[in-house]
């Protein structure tokens, strides 16, 4: 069985993306942002799209209810269900987009409006998508917060966007994306501008909106460990194209590109302080056309002229999830590397004192 | 290592610093309206710098048999009613108007760069500098140069004071902001952890990141100041007649409208191309000073 | 030997907002101490106090035994010698209109170190230090990417070779393997440098990297500040604890078995900190004397680390959370 179909037996597909490319016209010449990005999503998973800033993941979550800019030339397929996204009429779209499919983005501040009281902000998305009037739309929009954990809801609909916390502010955008009950929830970097221990909390936040309302999330980030909380399955972006698609476990412990490791050994961890941390010399390049090369082989440690001279297809790798390299790494190699960063470290050992 | 950083260099990092200056006139000379501006400015200047030397007459050169003519290949612009010739008469106009452009800007920058500086750095002296300025801007502008005029004699430098003091209060503005802006900058703090006095940060750190902004103010203030002339000059507080400025000239063609519209019309349309030019190149200039490499 | 850095008892206010509200804290001469907080901490503007970039409402620090927070800005200026700072953002730390070898260089010119001859082979050493090539010398900061931006600021810092580095979220603004270059830089250079460096973040994994001592900072005071082997594991003060827990490990087998200790509500304004223990409203074990007495920060176990909690004992014995 492929990959597809294993995941198919074990949940209906929601979302397909299939050679995934955006072209932005620019003053500096055409930048190719997006180069062939293909993934799929089940129903009611949480999909992690993974990647340094420059890698695309954020204009492929835009682009997929065409969100983008009059810049941007999109190509390829995504197709949510039964819909072919990139092709409907803007009014279907426009359905599709708030009632379908959600978005949650980095900075509450500017995602709301600063002059409307919030449960105005919310009343709008109920009047428009789920059609309900008056004090339906009051009771609702104070259920929506009283879901995502904001205390004394019929007091914070009064509210501006300026009197809450941030906290409060990404929890109410949750509450404003899952009003409808999408059956996706785009989230891009949500918690990235937030404290760690509010983080928390609106990780918990997403994760029951999953549990109670089965909304599949495609997570938009850079934090690892925010992956490691969140994620069933990882999708790695470099350059614009996706070089690894992986469960969330074989992604820690049995990754395949050399750019995954690279990802992976450069956040600190104390088992391998005394080696310092893995730098990536070099940056992410800007792509201006597609190249018939591994966009990784100038900064990779095994490239080779077939590196530099190929494009690498997405095809199952060793550890059986399919990557995007030519020589991806032997499992055993980077099972060695994690049973390193296991048990022993002093986290650990607070996380064994904590349950016990 | 670290060279591979620099191969990968994106593509909005060209050059070195010397080349800087080459970036920006590309920039500017890849915006149509801007190089129209520039080419008009540039035209005004060399008209008005060589004026002696290509005016076809002298400008008080009277001829009553060539008067009021309308123009004609001798006369390209006409003669007016002492039949002197209207072309030569607007080249010396345009230089004077040029000059008090510069002049007036100039003061209002002398004055008004210092006082923004601070007023933007020393709170205490904030709310001083400020309400002086808002006082200043609060006299109406004609008031202010009628007053001169009867304090020092109409004259080309009561025009170029008038206009130059009314202009010092958006300097004020506008140097008080960005060194607002900039004091809050990271670079700030951190030339101030090198040590550097007041001084220092205000001539290597503030000033010189503030320059952008007070050139395109100045190129904003220019046609103000081309106009002011004109009005001041054609409501007899500026340049004496016979010496030939736009707004005098513009001030004898209104009663002769009729006969010889050609006078008025011509110095208005000169006026107006002057100051439209200058106002497309601030425009140009303003984006062809890459917003990118300010720090924001 | 003197402590490259003393602070003590420093208060900063900002009319009604307490940002910092009474710290005490010691840096001695080659140390790195991790300083660690969320928002509203007011860990920044303890930075920024101790470099003195602001006026200090009140309280001491001592550099090198002197002491500068009263000191006249004329007086001041020539001390600058022996602490310097970096920033987080690296778009705003550089001038723009600057070349780099200028913006390391001044610094020396400021302080009149060496000869033009002399300051010109200091800054090619200090570029190679740092990791770049020498032809950056002559780039403007626009030029360069985060990671070496941060590496210039770093130059700037270290060229009149302070003894105290205070580092202000230097890798917040960088990606995660770019952040991996320059802590393993601010590591390097602090061996072999031997400078003293409080490392001001809110990245625990960054601290827990770099630092031989933590200080844990809440709503303007400290409450612990322990040996980063003990406060990683085994955390006293309530807060601490939850901020460990709360930061997701990337590891996906023992961040789903972790138990998560989660706060209730949010971090309270400075402008009016909550009597007592100021931490005393999220806590989840707090008793009725927190809301009334405000722990001291006392020295407690056998090491003599320090805690504000009225729940820890003097062995150094308290809650565990979760």
């Amino acid at each position: 069985m492929t990959m597809s179909e294993v995941r198919a037996a074990v949940r209906p597909v929601l979302l397909t993306v299939r050679e995934l490319s955006v072209r932005f016209r620019t003053e500096d010449g055409p930048v190719l942002a997006v180069d062939g990005a293909s993934f799929e999503m089940a129903e009611r998973e949480v999909l992690a799209l993974v990647g340094e800033s420059g890698c695309g993941k954020s204009v492929t979550a835009m682009a997929l209810t065409r969100l983008l800019p009059g810049n941007a030339s999109v190509s390829g397929s995504v197709r949510l269900g039964e819909q072919s996204l990139l092709e409907l009429p803007g009014s279907d779209l426009r359905d599709v987009r708030g009632r379908d499919v959600a978005y949650v983005f980095q900075e509450p501040m500017t995602s709301l409006n600063p002059v409307l009281a919030v449960g105005r902000q919310i009343g709008e998305v109920l009047r428009r998508h789920q059609h309900l009037r008056g004090a339906a739309v009051t009771r609702r929009a104070a259920e929506l917060l009283e879901l995502v954990g904001i205390p004394l809801p019929g007091r914070r609909l009064r509210e501006y966007p300026h009197q809450l916390s941030g906290g409060m502010r990404q929890r109410v955008m949750i509450a404003m994306a899952v009003a409808c009950r999408p059956r996706l929830l785009i989230a891009d970097e949500p918690t990235t501008a937030l404290d760690v221990t509010v983080q928390a909390g609106i990780l918990d936040v997403m994760r029951d909106l999953r549990a109670e309302t089965g909304t599949a999330i495609l997570l938009i980030t850079h934090d690892l460990g925010v992956v490691a909380d969140m994620a069933d399955r990882v999708v790695v972006m470099y350059a614009g194209r996706t070089i690894e698609e992986a469960g969330v476990d074989a992604l820690f412990a049995r990754h395949s590109h050399p750019y995954t490791r690279g990802l992976l050994e450069a956040v600190p961890n104390p088992q391998r302080r005394a080696g310092g941390l893995r730098e990536i010399p070099g940056r992410v390049p800007t792509m201006h056309d597609s190249p018939e090369a591994c966009t990784f082989a100038a900064r990779c440690d095994y490239a080779d002229e077939v590196c530099r001279r190929n494009r690498p297809l997405l095809m199952p790798g060793p550890a059986g999830h399919p990557v995007r390299c030519f020589h991806p790494l032997p499992p055993a190699e980077t099972s060695a590397t994690t049973a390193q960063t296991g048990d022993a470290s002093p986290a650990a050992g607070l996380a064994r004192e904590v349950t016990e | 290592m670290s060279a591979l950083e620099l191969v990968t260099v994106d593509s909005a990092a060209r050059g070195t610093g010397a080349a800087r200056g080459q970036r920006i006139l590309r920039r500017l000379l890849r915006n149509p309206l801007a190089v129209t501006g520039l080419v008009v400015v540039v035209v005004a200047v060399l008209a008005a710098l060589l004026a002696g030397a290509i005016a076809p007459f002298p400008p008080d050169h009277t001829d009553f048999g060539a008067a009021l003519r309308p123009p004609s290949s001798a006369h390209w612009f006409g003669t007016d009613e002492l039949g002197r010739d209207q072309l030569s008469r607007v080249l010396f106009g345009l230089r004077v108007s040029m000059a008090v452009a510069a002049l007036s800007v100039l003061l209002s920058l002398v004055v008004g760069v210092p006082l923004g500086l601070a007023a933007g750095f020393y709170g205490f002296l904030d709310s001083l500098v400020s309400r002086l300025a808002d006082t200043l801007l609060a006299f109406p502008f004609l008031v202010l140069a009628v007053g001169l005029a009867a304090i020092v004699g109409p004259s080309l430098g009561t025009a170029t004071l008038a206009i130059g003091v009314a202009g010092i209060p958006a300097i004020v503005r506008v140097t008080r902001s960005e060194t607002l802006r900039l004091r809050g900058m990271d670079f700030v703090a951190a030339a101030v952890a090198d040590g550097a006095s007041d001084l220092v940060l205000l001539r290597r750190h503030v000033l010189p990141n503030a320059f952008n902004t007070l050139i395109v103010q100045a190129t904003v203030a220019a046609p103000a100041a081309i106009i002011g002339e004109a009005v001041l000059s054609f409501l007899g507080l500026g340049i004496r007649p016979p010496a030939p400025s736009l707004g005098v000239m513009l001030a004898s063609a209104q009663p002769l409208f009729r006969d010889g519209p050609w006078l008025a019309v011509l110095p208005g349309v000169c006026i107006m191309v002057v100051t439209l030019g200058l106002n497309l190149l601030g425009d140009g200039l303003r984006d062809a000073l890459d917003p990118r490499e300010t720090p924001r | 030997m003197t402590a490259a850095l003393e602070v003590v008892d420093l208060v900063k206010h900002f009319g009604a907002v307490r940002a910092v509200d009474g710290v005490g804290l010691c840096v001695a001469a080659g140390e790195v101490v991790g300083l660690v907080g969320e928002s509203g901490s007011g860990k920044s503007t303890l930075g920024r106090c101790i470099t003195r970039l602001m006026p200090v409402t009140s309280g001491q620090v001592r550099i090198n035994g002197t002491d500068i927070s009263r000191l006249s800005r004329r007086r001041l200026r020539p001390l600058r010698r022996a602490f310097n700072i970096v920033f987080q953002d690296p778009a705003s730390s550089l001038n723009p209109r600057m070349t780099v070898a200028d913006i390391v260089g001044e610094p020396l010119r400021l302080h009149r170190i060496g000869t033009r001859a002399g300051r010109l082979a200091r800054i090619a050493e200090l570029i190679d230090q740092v990791g770049l090539p020498s032809e950056v010398e002559r780039r403007y900061p626009h030029e360069l990417s985060g990671g070496q931006r941060q590496r210039v600021s770093l130059a700037r810092a270290l060229s009149a070779g302070p003894s105290l580095l205070v580092a202000d979220e230097p890798t917040s603004a960088l990606d995660v393997s770019v952040q991996a270059a320059v802590l393993n830089l601010i590591g390097r250079l602090q061996v072999d440098l031997g400078f003293a460096c409080l490392f001001v973040t809110h990245d625990l994994a960054a601290v827990e990297f770099l630092a031989q001592r933590v200080a844990v900072m809440y709503l303007g005071v400290l409450v612990e500040v322990a040996g980063r082997a003990s406060l990683f594991t085994a955390p006293r003060h309530p807060y601490t604890q939850a901020l460990l827990s709360a930061a997701p490990i990337p590891d996906p087998a023992r961040q789903r078995t972790r138990r998560r200790i989660v706060l209730p509500g949010e971090v309270p304004s400075p402008i009016a900190p909550p009597a007592g223990c100021r931490f005393h409203p999220r806590c989840p074990v707090a008793v009725p004397i927190c809301a009334q007495v405000v722990p001291p920060l006392r020295p407690v176990g056998p090491s003599g680390e320090l805690v504000a909690c009225h729940l820890v004992d003097d062995d150094g014995t308290g809650p565990r959370l979760a």
